[in-house]
């Protein structure tokens, strides 16, 4: 029950957790190698779409199913409700989860009736707000009397409910089956449900996954709320840079609905309403806007009829989900975004491609390897060439409206992000004005296909690539995109890198150290901030200096001129004299290299 | 003759619609029952892997897990390394890390780093190295075509790194980089205090690299540790993939014969842990979410009772959502998004129990308060059979997942070598199922009023101090009525030298 916004928010770890997870389709690719993952495509007769991969390696089934509606398929106002609804499908079923069906329902009402006073009064709080009267919703001292005595009478409801609640039984029944990893994702372009069987209880996933499709009931919906705000806390609020990388996200794109984070605002998640949940999963809910995956050990003949059995009860929606109509326009200008943040200096740099399964995309993909890697562009060009940055990464996303590319790096000590930035143009613009060399090339390709053979090493590396390519937009990629990524020419990388990486269709981050969070060291505690700031740089020389000789000079130097400085240098001259002495103590114990 | 095709197109779809849905009516006859307990499922037998059908004493040394695996033409390689931070002497503290990265990634005798990772990237093969506390691994996945040129160049690395001097530099730089950011995220400071107080200041897992010891670590240390380490007796294998069990065998003594040099027997691994004292340890950290750990003395892996207090522990907090803690401070009270007990028997050293989550500043304290009444409750009355049949039966029935790919059975029994598990225990996965079987009520009880005892509770909190010690109007609880009201203000650590900081 996560958000895969990281698939979209560029912080370091998430960059890492991207290469993990999307490279099982990033990397898909190899002609000579040419490895086709045997799905079978089915219909139900409501619409449903199903892929069946057989596989007898481990006794278990990994099953699955994409919506394809995400983030990218709200409005403000309700940003965040895509997530927050995939929470509430773990909350039963008429039958599983509370112990009277009826009252369960009736409670439901009550409670809804106290929270739409409640709606009024956080009306009238979010007025307070804009006169200025209150600055923070969120603390709990700035509700109105009312809303504190209407909170009082809906706990009591929640109290009432849980007389009757089954705990979690949802969770409960599939953990006593054998069933291991049952959690769900939401992302812009899909949310996707998934967990993994024992062989023999295939039927216990068709009976669970209809049932919660057929007639999800939405209890706990407020409590479950405040879980999600806490995600939020945990995932944006709380990390050094996930509220500025929400920000540039939002800087980056103007139209798309990409343009609002996948959790939702700070605004919008306490005030999303159940009735607004009952009709999100009205309109994209419906089976002809979902696809079933199974991996694993079962016969498809019978999981086929399972299905039909099992998820043909649920019927074809009335209306179809409406399409989303806006185009990102051509951005016109370069977008520039400066940060102070609890960080080492770094840039992060988007530019607009395009969607999945776009001609260009797999020429961009490959330009991403190019530059990627210990072996790649930018890591030899920046790291080990101009010695500016410790670190760098590339790649392309494309997702089902649109895409975007990539590319950062962290600055080396005594470099400032800009000179990163700068180094990423000039090895782009290397890209620009030569061909990339045949066995350069042939390296990023053979190791495009050598993945093909990864792709496959598992169940739930197989159901993955299934999710996100149909989720993007079309299942085949799996087979497919590989034969695309061999036939791209260094020409076509050529002509992508200068239609793409052009200087008004990017926007970029600068981020440098907020000044109040820089180690102290309790050396320098006596010191005035100017102290300081002059003395920080050469203590931190200091600390890689080796050659003691030049130590012992500087110390002598220091020596003979102390008696000259003025009275208020004194104590900065004391510090930097006791650190000469530790490194040359240091130094010396150290074996000579 | 073009209608005909067209005709029998045609027909052969209606014919398998028809056929579909004709097997569709039949099956639909049965009525769907309204609970899953309605249904029936054929029985799932399934025995695990025996670790002696793989397991090779190779006369160059190591001992192998060596698992034939023909369905995808790939070969997945490692090698674990009895070496670690434990060994690291005092004053080299970051050697293990260098030497760790550097083996593979700092060129050989005849190789310099560049050509080395040229040759392995243009034929798609992954060579990774590491040293991590107890264990260093050496790793290699490639095209079965390629297999002979992998051993040469691993065979090469092995006994024969550069650590080329540009690349030493380069990694202490980084590594410099990465100490910066040791106090911008909270979660790593939690992480960080988390094994101070579980295990004390002067254990040696507690001994971080700092800016000045890995500045002073050479070209001479490296090699040094590399040759006092990695040398056959020191290693144990595992190999998977496409590939012939006795040729693979045959290289793998190639791989290890004639060593260049002698290294030494890794020493015992050092178990003098302390835990801290009972009181609640606040570290000051400006975030809107406070990060909690509520932590007691552990157990080893070993612990005779180790699968009650297994199973103790999901039924308290690590069964996910079927877990107590789980279901009220989240499900219930909305107050976090993650919330969860942890109770790992060590391998060499107790590993403590924890039990944590993330709240708003505010309602740091009331969720606080909920654990610590759970982990009461669960030790004070016996849990019921519903909890204690859904924890024993989800273990046994996901047992299979543990041996899902030849991979991981490989890695998996290497692993028990490694250990020492295999030379206690060779029968521990196959009694697996049959230990948990026999975990009761009273095991659950007796093993939680052993261990979760109250009054030796340590609370770790990261948040900010103020928000968190003001507490929330509706729930009365402060943080100084918890673990015996006793509050240390733990300072943050100056990242380049690890000593704490004035404010």
């Amino acid at each position: 029950m996560k958000i895969l916004e990281r698939l979209a928010t560029r912080s370091a770890g998430f960059r890492r957790g991207l290469r993990g997870c999307l490279s099982v389709w990033l990397l898909s690719g190899g002609v000579a190698l040419a490895q086709q993952v045997p799905v079978g495509e089915h219909t139900l007769p409501n619409g449903m779409k199903m892929l069946l991969v057989e596989r007898h390696d481990e006794p278990t089934v990994s099953g699955a199913f994409v919506v394809h509606a995400g983030s990218a398929n709200e409005r403000p106002g309700i940003t965040g409700i895509a997530h927050l609804f995939e929470h509430m499908m773990f909350k039963g079923t008429p039958t599983i989860g509370t112990k009277d069906a009826k009252r369960d329902l009736e409670i439901i009402a009550e409670q809804e009736q106290v929270r739409d006073q409640m709606r009024q009064e956080e009306h009238k709080m979010r007025a307070e707000w804009r006169r200025g009267d209150i600055t923070d919703l969120q603390k709990p001292e700035n509700q109105t009397a009312r809303y504190r005595e209407l909170e009082a009478q809906f706990k009591q409801l929640v109290e009432a409910q849980r007389e009757e609640l089954v705990k979690n039984e949802f969770d409960r029944i599939y953990t006593s089956e054998g069933a291991s990893g049952m959690n769900a994702f939401t992302h812009y372009d899909m949310t996707a449900y998934f967990i993994t069987v024992p062989a023999n209880k295939l039927e216990l996933w068709m009976w669970m996954e209809s049932e919660r499709l057929l007639h999800p009931v939405f209890r706990e919906f407020y409590a479950e709320r405040d879980v999600v705000f806490e995600e939020r806390r945990m995932r944006t609020e709380s990390t050094p840079l996930g509220k500025f990388e929400e920000e540039f996200n939002s800087m980056f794109w103007e139209a798309l609905p990409y343009h609002w984070p996948i959790v939702g605002w700070a605004s919008d998640i306490p005030a999303i309403s159940k009735a607004e949940a009952d009709q999100f999963y009205a309109t994209y809910y419906a089976p002809q806007n979902i696809t079933l995956i199974l991996v694993g050990d079962f016969k498809p003949e019978t999981a086929l009829a399972e299905a039909t059995r099992y998820f043909g009860r649920i019927p074809h929606g009335k209306v179809d989900a409406p399409d989303v109509v806006t185009l990102e326009p051509r951005q016109e200008a370069e977008k520039r975004m400066n940060a102070e943040a609890e960080t080492n200096p770094q840039v992060d740099i988007l530019w607009h491609t395009v969607p999945f399964g776009h001609k260009d995309s797999y020429a961009l993909e490959v330009l991403a390897q190019l530059l990627s890697t210990r072996t790649g562009r930018l890591y030899k060009g920046l790291v080990l060439g101009r010695e500016v940055a410790t670190d760098t990464f590339a790649r392309q996303e494309s997702r089902h409206w649109a895409g975007l590319f990539n590319a950062g790096g962290e600055a080396r000590e005594g470099h400032a992000p800009t000179e990163v930035e700068q180094a990423i143009y000039d090895e782009l613009d290397k890209l620009k004005e030569t061909p990339v060399p045949a066995e350069e090339l042939q390296k990023v390709k053979n190791n495009f296909a050598a993945a093909e053979y990864r792709k496959l090493s598992s169940n739930s590396a197989i159901l993955f690539q299934l999710i996100f390519n149909d989720g993007f937009g079309d299942w085949h990629e799996i087979n497919e995109a590989g034969k695309k990524i061999q036939a791209v020419t260094a020409e076509d990388v050529q002509r992508v890198a200068k239609t793409y990486f052009t200087k008004e269709n990017r926007a970029v981050a600068i981020y440098l150290r907020k000044a109040s969070t820089e180690p102290e060291d309790p050396l320098l505690a006596g010191l005035s901030a100017e102290q300081k700031a002059q003395l920080k740089p050469q203590l931190e020389r200091l600390k890689t200096a080796t050659d003691v000789e030049k130590l012992r000079a500087g110390l002598a130097s220091m020596e003979q001129h102390a008696a000259q400085a003025p009275a208020e240098a004194k104590p900065m001259i004391e510090v930097l004299k006791k650190k000469l002495l530790e490194r040359i103590a240091e130094l010396e114990k150290a074996p000579k290299n | 003759m073009h209608t005909f095709t067209l005709r029998s197109l045609a027909l052969s779809s209606l014919v398998s619609t028809l056929g579909l849905a004709a097997f569709a009516a039949a099956t639909d006859t049965a009525a769907i029952p309204d609970r899953p307990e309605k249904l029936h499922f054929p029985p799932l037998v399934y025995e695990p892997p025996n670790p002696a059908d793989y397991r090779v004493e190779l006369k160059a040394g190591p001992v192998a897990y060596v698992v034939p695996d023909h369905e995808l033409p790939l070969i997945n390689l490692a090698l674990y390394v009895r070496t670690g931070q434990y060994v690291e002497p005092a004053d080299k503290v970051g050697v293990s890390e260098l030497a760790g990265y550097l083996l593979a990634r700092g060129g050989t005798e005849s190789m310099t780093a560049e050509e080395l990772e040229e040759k392995l990237d243009f034929l798609a093969a992954q060579l990774n190295s590491g040293i991590g506390e107890t264990q260093g691994s050496v790793s290699l996945n490639l095209l079965a075509k390629d297999l002979d040129t992998g051993l040469d160049i691993l065979r090469e690395v092995l006994t024969k790194p550069r650590f080329q001097a540009d690349k030493i530099k380069l990694h202490q730089e980084q590594l410099l980089q990465a100490m910066k950011q040791r106090n911008d995220d909270s979660a790593d400071i939690e992480e960080r205090e988390q094994g101070f107080l579980a295990f004390g200041e002067k254990f040696w897992a507690n001994r971080y690299p700092t800016a000045a010891s890995v500045g002073g670590i050479t070209r001479d240390d490296l090699r040094a540790f590399h040759h006092q380490w990695f040398h056959p007796a020191n290693f144990v294998v595992a190999v998977s993939g496409d590939f012939d069990r006795e040729a693979m065998v045959a290289k793998l003594e190639t791989l290890f014969a004639d060593r260049p040099f002698q290294g030494e027997k890794s020493p015992a691994i050092p178990t003098n842990t302390t835990f801290a004292a009972p009181a609640v340890y606040l570290v000051d950290k400006d975030v809107n979410q406070g990060r909690v750990t509520v932590m007691l003395p552990g157990v080893l892996r070993d612990d005779p009772e180790y699968f009650a207090i297994a199973v103790m522990n999901r039924i308290l907090g690590g069964g996910g959502f079927t877990s107590r803690i789980m279901n009220r401070v989240r499900s219930d009270e909305g107050l976090a998004y993650s919330a969860y007990s942890s109770f790992q028997g060590g391998v060499y050293y107790p590993q403590p129990f924890e039990a944590g989550f993330q709240s708003k500043s505010r309602t740091v304290a009331y969720a606080t308060s909920i654990v610590l009444e759970e982990m009461k409750r669960i030790a004070t009355e016996p849990v019921t059979d519903e909890e204690l049949e859904t924890e024993k039966r989800s273990l046994i029935d996901t047992f299979p997942r543990a041996f899902a790919t030849k991979a991981q059975v490989a890695a998996r029994f290497a692993d028990d070598e490694f250990t020492g598990r295999f030379a206690k225990n060779p029968t521990y996965w196959k009694t697996y199922r049959d230990k948990v079987a026999a975990v009761t009520k009273d095991d659950v009880l007796r093993v939680a009023k052993e261990h979760l005892t109250p009054d030796r509770v340590a609370i770790l909190v990261v948040g900010q101090k103020d928000q968190i010690l003001l507490g929330y109007p509706s729930h009365p609880v402060k943080l100084t009525d918890l673990a015996g009201g006793k509050l240390v203000d733990v300072p943050l650590r100056d990242p380049l030298t690890m000593q704490p900081m004035t404010k």
